[in-house]
């Protein structure tokens, strides 16, 4: 399904993830809010998030694959080197490129905010290993 | 990056939600305004659904 040139990748667009975004930036401050820009056939939001101190930048891709391929997750932020950061401090969040049963994103349950909160969750473990040099949560099995 | 580190207090509590969130019987709640950590609960209001972050099935 291509997310922007098919009417089930429009559709799913307009009755589920432009909503969801609608709803995360209300009563948000603007610097917090969800930007959306279009590059080539990918969707990109790009916002900021602050789970401790300290603001970090990302970039979230939906590919013309979404939702049936998880979005990206990408912080523009320099980060230090750490665990579950890949090439591009893009974020281990799905196993992308593992099989359909291991793979942690369900695209009939979950959407872009989805993304953004795995994103959230995961700069909160940066904020305590940049601190401990422990990762505080196991790897899921 | 200048980085400001959370204090010993901040980063227990938030330790805590963290693992609460992993073992799936807490929810973490993220600030409406400015996304920063506002605790974690057993259970999620209305309202605050979109702000609230059920345990995510990450990799890590």
């Amino acid at each position: 399904m291509g997310l922007l040139d098919t009417e089930a990748g429009k559709r799913r667009l307009l009755s589920v993830d432009l909503p969801v975004i609608e709803k995360y930036n209300e009563g948000r401050d603007l610097e917090f809010r969800i930007r959306i820009q279009k590059v080539g056939s990918t969707l990109v939001l790009c916002y900021n998030l602050k789970p401790g101190h300290n603001v970090y930048s990302i970039e979230t891709r939906l590919l013309s694959s979404y939702p049936t391929v998880p979005p990206e997750t990408r912080i523009q932020t320099l980060l230090k080197h750490c665990p579950h950061l890949l090439e591009g401090q893009t974020l281990c969040l799905w196993r992308q490129g593992s099989t359909r049963t291991s793979n942690r994103w369900d695209p009939a349950k979950f959407t872009c905010i989805f993304a953004v909160q795995a994103a959230w969750r995961w700069l909160a473990c940066y904020e305590i290993w940049h601190d401990t040099g422990e990762w505080p949560l196991p790897e899921a099995k | 990056m200048d980085f400001r580190p959370l204090n010993e207090l901040e980063r227990r509590h938030l330790i805590t939600a963290l693992r609460g969130n992993a073992d799936g019987n807490r929810v973490l709640l993220m600030d409406r305004k400015d996304t920063s950590f506002a605790g974690s609960a057993e259970e999620v209001p209305d309202e605050e659904v979109i702000n609230a972050i059920k345990s995510v099935p990450c990799h890590y």
